[in-house]
C-alpha cells in the first residue's frame, strides 16, 4: 500500500529565484524505511517540510504538482490535520521546545494535549517513549536546561508520542555522539518494524546504508536516484552530486571488490566484511 | 534554569486557593476603597493583604517592590502636601517648605490605595505558579495561544538571556572591548543586537513550525496531563467578596 505519493511536485520559496524542489516524483509504501540525502541545500529539508504541509502552508511560496500522505492531499488540508498522520522531527533540537512547558514531561505531553488525547493514555504514551528514547532519569528536568543530545531525543520522543502513521526526521541525530546515534536509530528501526513508514534525512551515510530499505538522492532539488543503498551508493557520479558513500564502499570500491553476482559494492561493514573475507561472497 | 517569574514555592494556605479565586480578589481589593472611601477601610483591605503575604511568608519579596514604589509615592506626598490647590490648614513648617494638611490627607488616600492594589497583585504574582493561572484560565475558556503566549514568555525570555551572554562572550573572545567607559559599553553592545535580534527571529520561525506539527492550531477539545486541581471554598470565597462589594454598594447608597 502506497503511503506517500509525490507527483511532479515543483516548489519555490517566496523571494528565492531558483526552485528548490524541481519536478520531485516518487512514491513509498506502508513500513518502508527510507533515507533521503544530498549536500546541502539539494533540498532535503524542503522535501521533508513538503511531507508535514510546511510547504507550503507555512511558507507560501509558488508550488505545483501533488503531495498525498496518508491519503490526504497536503495542499488541501491544514498542517494540523497532516500532523495526525505525520510527525516531523526538525535539526535543532532547541526550538523545538515550546518553553511553555517546565519539565520533560510535561514537554512531550504538549501535543498529545493539543489533538485532545485522553489523560491516562498521555501518562500511558509518554512512559513509553521516554523509556524507548531513554530519557527516563530526565523527565523531571526543565527542557531548557538538558543537553543537546537529551534534547533531541526529548524532540523526537515528543513526536513519537503522538503516534502518527508516518515519522519524517530532518537530521534527528546532529547533537548526539556515535553511541546516542545509534540508539536512536535502533529506536526509530524498532518503530519501523512496527509498521511506520519512516523518512529519514541524513548526512551520517554509514546509518543509512545499515538501517535504510531505499534512499532517494536529491541534487539541486531533483531526485537523481531512488533505489536500494546499494545501488546509490555504487553510482560512479556520486561525488559530483556531492555525497560520499559510506566508508565500507569507499574501500572495497578502491580495492574494486564487488558483490558477487551483481554490480553494487558492498555498503555495510557486515557485507564489507563477507565480501573482503572471501567467504559466501 | 533562572527564571524570571516571581512565584514563590510553598504550602501555606494562600498557596492552595485557586488562582482564579485570587484573580478575583484584584477588583476586589481595588473596589471597595474606591465604593466606600475610608480611611478605616482602606487599613482593613492593607491589612487582609499584608496578613495573607505574611501566611505566605513571601512577605520578603515584596520588599523591593514596595521599597521601588515608595520612592514614587515619596514625591506624591512632597507636591501634594506643599501644591494641592485646595490647600489651606498648614500644619507644620520645615525651613521655607510649608506642609498643609488636605495635601497630605489626599496623598495619604493615593499611597493607600496603591499599596492596597500592590498587595493584592503580590499575593496573585507571588503565591500563584504561572502555569497554574494560565491553565486554570484555559479550563474556563481561555483560547490556548494566549495561554501559550503567556507561559513561554517566563522561558524564552531567560533563554534569549543566556544567548546573549553567549554572543558578548564570544565576542569579548574575538577581542571586543566589553567592559569601562559608557562609550565603549554602547559600543560594545550595538554589534551585540544584529545576532541576538536575527537569531530570535528565525529560532521563533523554526519554533513557529515545530509547534505547528505538534498541532497547536488543532481544532480537537484540548486534554490536559494533569487532573483538574479541586479547590476548596473556591465558591464560598468568590461569592463572599461578591456579597461584600454588593453590601459596600448599598452601604454607599442607603447610608
Amino acid at each position: 500500500m502506497k503511503r506517500i505519493v509525490v507527483e511532479g511536485l515543483k516548489y519555490k520559496y517566496p523571494l528565492a529565484d531558483s526552485l528548490a524542489l524541481n519536478d520531485v516524483t516518487f512514491d513509498i509504501k506502508q513500513g518502508e524505511f527510507i533515507g533521503i540525502i544530498g549536500k546541502n541545500l539539494a533540498g532535503k529539508s524542503t522535501l521533508c517540510q513538503a511531507l508535514v504541509g510546511l510547504v507550503p502552508h507555512f511558507y507560501k511560496g509558488a508550488y505545483g504538482g501533488k503531495v498525498f500522505v496518508g491519503g490526504l492531499e497536503v495542499k488541501n488540508h491544514s498542517i494540523a490535520d497532516i500532523s495526525l498522520k505525520v510527525g516531523m522531527v526538525f535539526q535543532n533540537p532547541f526550538t523545538q521546545v515550546t518553553g511553555s512547558k517546565m519539565t520533560v514531561y510535561e514537554e512531550i505531553a504538549f501535543g498529545l494535549e493539543n489533538i485532545g488525547v485522553p489523560r491516562s493514555e498521555i501518562i500511558e504514551r509518554i512512559d513509553s517513549v521516554l523509556n524507548l528514547l531513554k530519557i527516563e532519569q530526565v523527565k523531571d528536568h526543565n527542557p531548557f536546561d538538558l543537553s543537546g543530545g537529551q534534547m533531541q531525543r526529548m524532540a523526537i520522543a515528543s513526536i513519537i508520542a503522538m503516534k502518527p502513521d508516518i515519522l519524517v526526521l530532518d537530521e534527528p541525530t546532529s547533537q548526539l555522539d556515535p553511541a546516542g546515534s545509534e540508539e536512536v536509530f535502533q529506536a526509530i528501526q524498532s518503530l519501523s518494524k512496527q509498521g511506520i513508514t519512516v523518512i529519514l534525512a541524513e548526512h551520517k551515510m554509514e546509518k543509512i546504508a545499515q538501517y535504510c530499505d531505499r534512499v532517494l538522492l536529491l541534487n539541486n532539488g531533483k531526485v537523481v536516484d531512488f533505489d536500494t543503498p546499494g545501488k546509490v551508493f555504487s553510482r560512479e557520479d556520486l561525488e559530483e552530486k556531492g555525497v560520499t558513500a559510506p566508508v565500507y564502499t569507499r574501500v572495497c570500491k578502491a580495492l574494486g571488490v564487488k558483490k558477487a553476482g551483481t554490480d553494487e559494492y558492498p555498503v555495510t561493514l557486515e557485507e564489507a566484511e563477507r565480501v573482503l573475507r572471501g567467504d559466501g561472497a | 534554569m533562572k527564571s524570571i517569574s516571581l512565584y514563590e514555592e510553598g504550602t501555606s494556605f494562600v498557596h492552595d486557593v485557586d488562582p482564579i479565586t485570587k484573580l478575583w480578589y484584584i477588583p476586589f481589593a481595588i473596589l471597595i476603597p474606591i465604593i466606600l472611601p475610608l480611611f478605616t477601610v482602606s487599613f482593613l483591605l492593607i491589612g487582609l493583604s499584608l496578613a495573607l503575604l505574611l501566611a505566605a511568608k513571601v512577605i520578603r519579596k515584596t520588599i523591593p517592590v514596595f521599597g521601588f514604589v515608595f520612592l514614587i509615592l515619596i514625591t506624591v506626598v512632597l507636591i501634594q502636601g506643599m501644591f494641592k490647590p485646595e490647600n489651606e490648614t498648614v500644619l507644620f513648617q520645615i525651613g521655607p517648605l510649608t506642609m498643609y494638611k488636605e495635601g497630605l490627607l489626599f496623598a495619604l488616600t493615593i499611597t493607600l490605595r496603591v499599596i492596597n492594589i500592590i498587595g493584592a497583585f503580590m499575593i496573585l504574582v507571588l503565591t500563584t505558579k504561572p502555569s497554574d493561572l494560565v491553565e486554570a484560565l484555559v479550563r474556563k475558556g481561555m483560547s490556548p495561544r494566549i495561554g501559550y503566549v503567556v507561559v513561554s514568555v517566563f522561558q524564552i525570555i531567560p533563554e534569549m538571556m543566556a544567548t546573549m551572554s553567549t554572543i558578548t562572550d564570544a565576542q569579548r573572545a574575538r577581542g571586543m572591548e566589553t567592559e569601562g567607559k559608557l562609550l565603549v559599553r554602547i559600543k560594545a553592545f550595538l554589534p551585540l543586537l544584529g545576532p541576538v535580534v536575527l537569531g530570535s527571529l528565525i529560532n521563533t520561525k523554526e519554533r513557529a513550525m515545530a509547534l505547528e506539527v505538534r498541532g497547536f492550531n488543532s481544532q480537537a477539545p484540548k486534554t490536559f496531563l494533569y487532573e483538574e486541581k479541586t479547590y476548596q471554598f473556591s465558591k464560598i470565597l468568590q461569592m463572599g467578596m461578591l456579597l461584600l462589594t454588593v453590601a459596600a454598594v448599598v452601604w454607599r447608597i442607603f447610608l
